[in-house]
């Protein structure tokens, strides 16, 4: 079964076009990779996904279920969560707080809520238990009450993961997990991903520059330029391919130039 | 009696376009929404008024005085207000300058006191034909005036080595500052122009409406209005705003009765914001303030 | 590794730092039944006249206003020029009610807040792609059009205004100045409760979600439209009891005092100087606000240049507020205690533990 999945995205800002004609599939209960050289569309595509950014043409499709019109805050319900590449946290708030705010949708009764009447102190109650799992899981239960202005920042990619995570999801879209940590904070957040997928069964969808990350960890890899398919395939596949070498290499040829 | 009505909100309407103009600069180069635009112009109707009736100045004399003693305010409240504070988020900004107007209500009551005065020169209302309607000598002259100091600003940021630099600081605060572009000094400049921009309004308003500490309120919110319409950053957007302000509130009084003339403006907002909560002109870029 | 080293407290440890929360919860709980406590004794003292318990009335309505505006722009990140407009509606809610319908002061304090509330769920409605600067201009405007209403629709009778009956309460014909002052005191009382549970609630958290990271907030299933509209509504509702009890205190409404925007000017700064994300904030707000023109009754134009220079010094001292400053100290006694019972890092912790008063 596929989790996720979508057909001839098409998404143009003004007359650029960023991503066209991207089609992708990213089946239940596996890791898959976006890469692809910088400006290839890739973050327009996982705006797209999840619902920040409209498309002009295509449609997408959770569990074989249409959700081009669905807004950003209703992906949760579905059991879709997401993290952001420039780490998008409530800074003035400890790490409990941050963890339970991707719990939201499971607060009930907002009305119940905010009088704090005993059921809704109830649930409260059992998210807190829950964000400390989390927390525990993700070896950060020492700092659930420091402010995430104050963590180290490979720390407060961990925070991203686990607020996530809060929301129960059945698929997490990373938007470069690993940007910016240093060689051990890479591994262990590959560690945790690699966990996630195997242990609770999450289905994992990445965009991510760090190749021995992708690589290591992916079942699957879509790669795209310039806003299109260029090939997908497993690691090893995508790593032999022509089109591909060929587009990282123009890259590193215009970087250098 | 349309065009009428249409002159005389075009009249109004270049006033609020200079207050709708001050507040787009202001706000385009140091993030601030400045509530106390509106007092500047009130100091400097009732230093006008002492500089008439008490020294017996001549009307243009006043005004360069009016100008020069309201841009030494506008320095001034940079300096020892906004300057401190310059990294601060907007909101604190403009709390800031929330604070400029309570002392400069205090200031204007404290010294001349609450009643509203008569401003000694008159509004001309001599009527002239023109374009086949009857405008009043007084709208005229006004509307001379705003078109003046808005060729003059043309001049200023198209020509002017300060006035480009302006543009810069506006455009990207980062580059400009490594580009050498002093950018504290276009900072205080800028909220000169405020103050040179402010004078000119409190003087060639004073005849229409009246003196007062609060005599201006009524006119900054149009001129927020206005510069919305620019989404806070394009000086000709809030310009347009700001004369079809003035327009409709006068067909909105003309038509409606009088006392609907504010509802227009917030109207106006309600439905401009509305649609285009960036502003008619307004660019996207702008929106992270 | 690094993460080896963390991979488990011990879980004495954790039930210490539980224990530590539940204390600092209850210490928040004394020192707000100590500081409502004597409040309700004040009036008792054989010193106290009516017209002090008017004038503490009046310090309360503005604590209460400062709150409506907190829940926008301190937990929100709603900036609101524009309060004023909802204390009129309040006031004049009431104000009608008694007038026409001799109704008392308890439904007039419902049913201004309710219409206040409906009018601030529409305006949320109108205003909801509105931040920032845009959002301060446009709750300017509505505070502008409420006065143009107030002083031009008949019914609410211009710069004549209205007077009110005396206030009655349960039948009661004239409650007077002392009984003015406990209903205001028990509102406080009650708003403060409902304040200390939202901003520790789920909806809370959404609200400073929206605030800090709008994004992320959407990602994690908080759905913008609603709880911004719910932070107008519930602000607004707050600020429209306090317009009804300040239609009452001087049972007298006009346009005079309605239609400019010094009430707007004087509520927002109130939530700022005190501390507009700190519950306790609106308290000192509010006695600032008040208490400056009061003391400088002969010199009214006076008092504002003191209240704008007490701003601007704020702003440069203490932009986050005085209640941040204050609770500074004992928010950091907290975070050490914390950090030593959970035998964390000595990185500085945060504030879960709150402040006292509650100061979230």
């Amino acid at each position: 079964m596929t989790q996720l999945r979508c057909e001839n995205i098409t998404v143009s800002f003004g007359g650029v076009v960023a991503c066209n004609n991207i089609s992708l599939e990213v089946p239940t209960g596996k890791i898959v990779g976006l890469i692809g050289p910088n400006g290839a569309g890739k973050t327009t595509l996982f705006n797209v996904l999840s619902r920040f950014q409209d498309h002009d043409s295509g449609h997408i499709y959770y569990r074989d279920q249409d959700i081009d019109r669905k807004k950003p805050h209703q992906m949760v319900e579905l059991g879709m969560a997401r993290t952001f590449q420039n780490i998008n946290l409530f800074g003035e708030q400890s790490t409990l707080d941050n963890i339970l705010i991707g719990a939201h949708h499971l607060i009930g009764n907002p009305f119940a809520d905010m009088f704090s009447l005993p059921a809704a102190r109830r649930t409260e109650r059992s998210l807190v238990q829950r964000a400390n799992e989390i927390a525990e899981m993700l070896h950060m239960q020492d700092e659930l009450d420091t402010l995430v202005k104050n963590l180290p920042y490979g720390y407060r990619k961990r925070v991203e993961l686990a607020r996530a995570l809060a929301s129960q999801p059945e698929l997490i879209l990373l938007d470069e997990p690993v940007a910016g940590c240093n060689d051990e904070e890479t591994d262990e957040l590959r560690g945790i991903v690699q966990r996630l997928n195997r242990e609770l069964g999450i289905t994992i969808f990445l965009v991510e520059h760090d190749m021995s990350m992708v690589m290591n960890v992916c079942d699957y890899i879509y790669v795209i330029n310039f806003g299109s398919n260029l090939a997908d395939g497993t690691p090893a596949e995508v790593q032999a391919n022509a089109d591909v070498i060929s587009a990282y290499l123009g890259e590193e040829h215009d970087d250098a130039a | 009696m349309l065009g009428q009505q249409i002159m005389s909100g075009l009249a109004t309407g270049s006033l609020y376009a200079l207050t709708a103009v001050a507040v787009v600069v202001v706000f385009r180069n140091t993030r601030t929404i400045n509530l106390a635009q509106g007092d500047f112009s009130m100091m400097g109707a009732f230093i006008a008024i002492i500089l008439l009736k008490t020294y017996g100045l001549n009307y243009y004399a006043t005004i360069v005085l009016c100008v020069l003693a309201i841009m030494a305010l506008g320095v001034l409240t940079e300096r020892l207000v906004m300057r401190p504070i310059a990294d601060s988020d907007w909101l604190t900004l403009f709390t800031a300058t929330l604070g400029v107007y309570y002392i400069l209500h205090g200031v204007a009551g404290w010294i001349w006191g609450r009643d509203t005065k008569a401003f000694p020169v008159t509004f001309d209302p001599t009527p002239v034909h023109i374009f086949g309607t009857v405008v009043s000598h007084g709208h005229l002259i006004n509307m001379g005036w705003a078109a003046a100091i808005g060729v003059v600003l043309y001049v200023f940021f198209k020509y002017t080595k300060q006035g480009i630099a302006m543009r810069a600081v506006t455009d990207d605060p980062e580059t400009a500052k490594l580009m050498g572009i002093p950018v504290r000094f276009i900072v205080t400049l800028t909220w000169a122009m405020a103050g040179f921009l402010a004078a000119f309004i409190g003087i060639l308003i004073a005849p229409i409406i009246y003196v007062a500490p609060e005599m201006m309120d009524e006119v900054l919110i149009k001129g927020y209005v206005a510069a919305v319409f620019g989404g806070l950053y394009s000086i000709p957007g809030a310009i347009i705003g700001a004369l079809m302000i003035g327009v409709a509130e006068n067909l909105a009084g003309g038509y409606l009765g009088s006392h609907y003339k504010t509802a227009t403006a917030f109207a106006m907002i309600v439905v401009l914001l509305t649609f285009r909560p960036q502003g008619l002109f307004g660019i996207q870029k702008r929106r992270e303030i | 590794m690094v993460a080896a080293a963390r991979t488990s407290a011990p879980i004495a440890n954790r039930q210490a730092v539980a224990a530590l929360k539940a204390r600092f919860a209850q210490q928040n709980w004394i020192f707000a039944g100590v500081l409502f406590a004597l409040l309700a004794l004040v009036p008792l003292l054989p010193v106290v006249e009516g017209w002090m318990a008017t004038q503490a009335a009046l310090v309360i309505i503005y604590i209460l206003a400062a709150q409506g505006v907190s829940v926008l722009t301190g937990h929100t990140g709603l900036v609101t020029v524009g309060h004023g407009g909802f204390l009129a509606i309040g006031a004049y809610t009431s104000a009608l009610m008694s007038h026409y319908l001799g109704a008392d002061l308890l439904s007039g304090m419902i049913c201004g807040g309710l219409m206040a509330a409906l009018i601030g769920c529409l305006l949320g409605l109108i205003f909801l792609r509105l931040a920032g600067a845009f959002m301060a201009i446009g709750t300017l405007g509505f505070a502008f059009f409420i006065g143009t209403i107030v002083n031009n629709v008949p019914i609410f009778n211009g710069r004549t205004g209205f007077s009110l009956p005396p206030n009655n309460l349960f039948g009661v014909i004239d409650i007077g100045d002392f009984g003015f002052y406990y209903v205001c005191l028990v509102t406080l009382a009650l708003m403060t409760l409902f304040m200390y549970s939202l901003v520790r609630s789920g909806v809370g958290r959404a609200f400073k979600a929206l605030r800090d990271a709008e994004k992320a907030a959407q990602s994690s299933g908080v759905n913008r439209l609603f709880y911004r509209t719910l932070a107008f509504t519930i602000s607004a509702f707050i600020t429209g009891v306090a317009g009804a009890l300040n239609g009452h205190i001087v049972s007298f409404v006009s346009a005079e005092v309605y239609a400019d925007i010094w009430y707007s000017v004087d509520i927002l700064v109130a939530a700022i100087v005190g501390g507009s994300a700190m519950l306790f904030g609106p308290f000192i707000g509010g006695v600032f606000i008040v208490m400056v023109p009061f003391f400088f009754e002969e010199l009214a134009d006076f008092s504002f240049i003191l209240k704008g220079i007490v701003l601007i010094g704020v702003l440069m001292l203490a932009p986050a507020g005085v209640a941040d400053v204050a609770a500074r100290p004992f928010r950091a006694m907290r975070q050490r205690a914390l950090a030593q019972a959970g035998g964390a890092t000595a990185r500085e912790h945060g504030r879960t533990g709150g402040s006292p008063g509650g100061a979230e």
